[in-house]
């Protein structure tokens, strides 16, 4: 069964498609990317996902399950787990406080349970120094190792990250990549992650899907795309496969 | 460790409130009185506007609807009053999540201006519903609260009631700003989205908020029908929800301790400038316009910014220093 389906998806702001068609599958603890130029319906595409848009036509499956119309948080609570662009923390919790409003989703756990099962997800991430921390007084990159750890704490089946490693410096691209290496390791996630860092891409993801202008023009293993004229002609550049070879 | 806080506030209240009742003066009381009253209400619309975000400016309907059931449950049907306030009290409640419920689909000023709506049809209602509210007359007579042979009619004793109640919703409130429910409101008013994508149903968080936020609102209204033993619609207008909303912004929206000191604050400020004659208003609205502008973390945020600022000062730092090794 797959993990997260989304079947002929259309999306239409006025008289511009966002997304036109488009299919994604991700089998279970699969790591999958969206790449594509600005504009080309990627996010849209997460936003339809995770119920923040509806499409107007097209269906989305989570675990062989219509979410179609479900709202948001029916989902999370279903399986599905999110970050944001700019990264979107709660800023007048801390870090532990932030981390527990994710854990507390799962069942009635005592505070004290949710306060042990969020500290561990907070060590697993390497913030366990900043804990009990404001998390305006954090770096932009630790701030969005926050919400990342926020959403694994939701303990979702296939995690949703929207450009991850937009702001961060090249050595925390780099733990980024580890961690999130690990933590698939680790929980077996089934991953969607929208980069333009394609060193980041090409290192963790197994497939790769495409978009230009809303459309799905490509799809296959990282090496597959890399030799793909269509992709080299509208996102990669045909530089790319020279640079790669 | 849980229970510290909510228990420093409790007794803070108290011994504070106590002292004060021993010192003021009679007409200070009443005003002191008043003053805890309008804090019990003002702690209310803290859960609403200070942690879930929702500006609400019907918060004196909700007073106003624990006022009038206590009233009416008291004097038409007779009713002890401590059975008429829990009665008034959940039928405030259910009215707030009955209305909640559409209402908080809207958002910053749309919200603003259906609950400034609800407050305006509250007052039209209970003016021209004479036979139930008696109209513009208001409802007279209200049976004073007792226990056993001791009443609570004085203003000494009335302030022991309304100390005991504002120190047992300020500890409620605080305990809950650490709990599940006041971080997942937090959370609502930080980022909806970002929230919705945690798993948190943002619109039942914001019916619990507005509900809790009308339970405490009722608790005053209830207090203030046993005080004042008068309820009418003037008592419970669009001014005194912008009053209140102008307490939690003055004291420090967010906070228990900000949306005491605001209340008492700006019930003494009148008297204080009671010199100025009917100019006071001037110096009141520029006073408020000055913490807006000035102080936007309220009172509170001024006291922990002094508090910063003084732990930093060297003698101060070097005299603390022995402190903190031993």
């Amino acid at each position: 069964m797959n993990a997260l389906e989304a079947r002929g998806i259309h999306k239409r702001y006025g008289g511009l498609a966002a997304l036109a068609d488009v299919d994604l599958t991700v089998k279970n603890g699969q790591f999958v990317a969206v790449i594509g130029p600005n504009g080309a319906g990627k996010s849209t595409l997460l936003n339809v996902l995770t119920g923040l848009a509806m499409p107007d036509e097209g269906q989305v499956l989570l675990a062989g399950q219509a979410i179609t119309r479900m709202a948001t948080n029916k989902r999370i609570r279903a399986g599905l787990g999110r970050t944001f662009q700019h990264g979107r923390v709660f800023a007048r919790l801390s870090v532990l406080e932030n981390v527990m409003t994710g854990a507390a989703i799962r069942g009635r756990l005592s505070e004290s349970d949710l306060r042990d099962f969020s500290m561990e997800i907070i060590e697993q991430m390497g913030l366990a120094d900043v804990a009990h921390e404001a998390i305006m007084s954090l770096s932009y990159g630790r701030r969005r190792m926050v919400e990342l750890s926020r959403a694994l704490a939701c303990r979702p089946h296939v995690l949703l990250l929207d450009e991850p490693a937009a702001g961060l410096n090249s050595g925390e691209v780099d733990q980024l990549i580890d961690r999130l290496a690990e933590l698939r390791a680790v929980h077996g996630l089934a991953v969607v992650l929208i980069e333009h860092n394609m060193g980041m891409v090409m290192r963790l993801a197994e497939r790769i899907f495409v978009l230009n202008f809303g459309c799905k023009i490509a799809e296959g293993t990282p090496a597959e795309i890399q030799a793909d004229p269509a992709v080299l002609s509208a996102y990669l550049g045909e530089g790319y496969a020279h640079a790669v070879v | 460790m849980a229970m510290r806080i909510p228990l420093q506030i409790a007794t803070a209240i108290i011994v504070l409130g106590g002292i004060s009742g021993m010192v003021l003066p009679e007409y200070h009381l009443r005003l002191l009185n008043l003053s805890l009253i309008s804090a019990v209400a003002v702690i209310g619309l803290n859960f609403a506007f200070g942690y879930a975000g929702l500006i609400s400016l019907g918060h004196a309907a909700f007073v106003g609807m624990g006022g009038y059931g206590l009233a009416i449950l008291t004097t038409t049907c007779g009713w002890s009053p401590w059975l008429a306030a829990p009665v008034a009290i959940a039928a405030t409640a259910i009215s707030a999540g009955l209305i909640g419920y559409p209402l908080l689909r809207l958002r910053g000023h749309y919200l603003a201006l259906a609950t400034l709506g609800l407050n305006v049809s509250f007052y039209i209602v209970t003016s021209n519903w004479i036979a139930m509210t008696g109209g513009t007359n208001g409802i007279a007579r209200i049976p004073g609260l007792t226990l056993g042979s001791f009443s609570f009619s004085g203003e000494h004793q009335f302030l022991w009631l309304a100390l005991m109640v504002l120190a047992l919703i300020a500890a409620a409130a605080a305990a809950l700003h650490k709990s599940r429910l006041g971080r997942e409101m937090i959370a609502v008013r930080d980022d909806e989205i970002a929230s919705e994508m945690t798993g948190i149903d943002t619109t039942r968080i914001k019916i619990a908020a507005f509900v809790l936020s009308a339970i405490c609102a009722a608790v005053a209204g209830c207090l203030f029908a046993l005080h004042m033993r008068f309820v009418a619609p003037e008592d419970f207008t669009y001014a005194h929800s912008i009053t209140y909303l102008a307490m939690l912004i003055v004291g420090g929206e967010g906070t228990i301790v900000g949306a005491v000191l605001g209340a008492v604050l700006l019930t003494f400020l009148p008297e204080w400038l009671r010199f100025l004659g009917t100019a006071y208003l001037f110096f009141f609205g520029l006073l408020v316009l000055g913490i807006l502008v000035f102080l936007p973390t309220g009172l509170v945020g001024l006291g922990q910014r002094l508090s910063r600022r003084s732990a930093k000062t060297p003698l101060l730092a070097s005299a603390r220093a022995p402190e903190a090794t031993s």
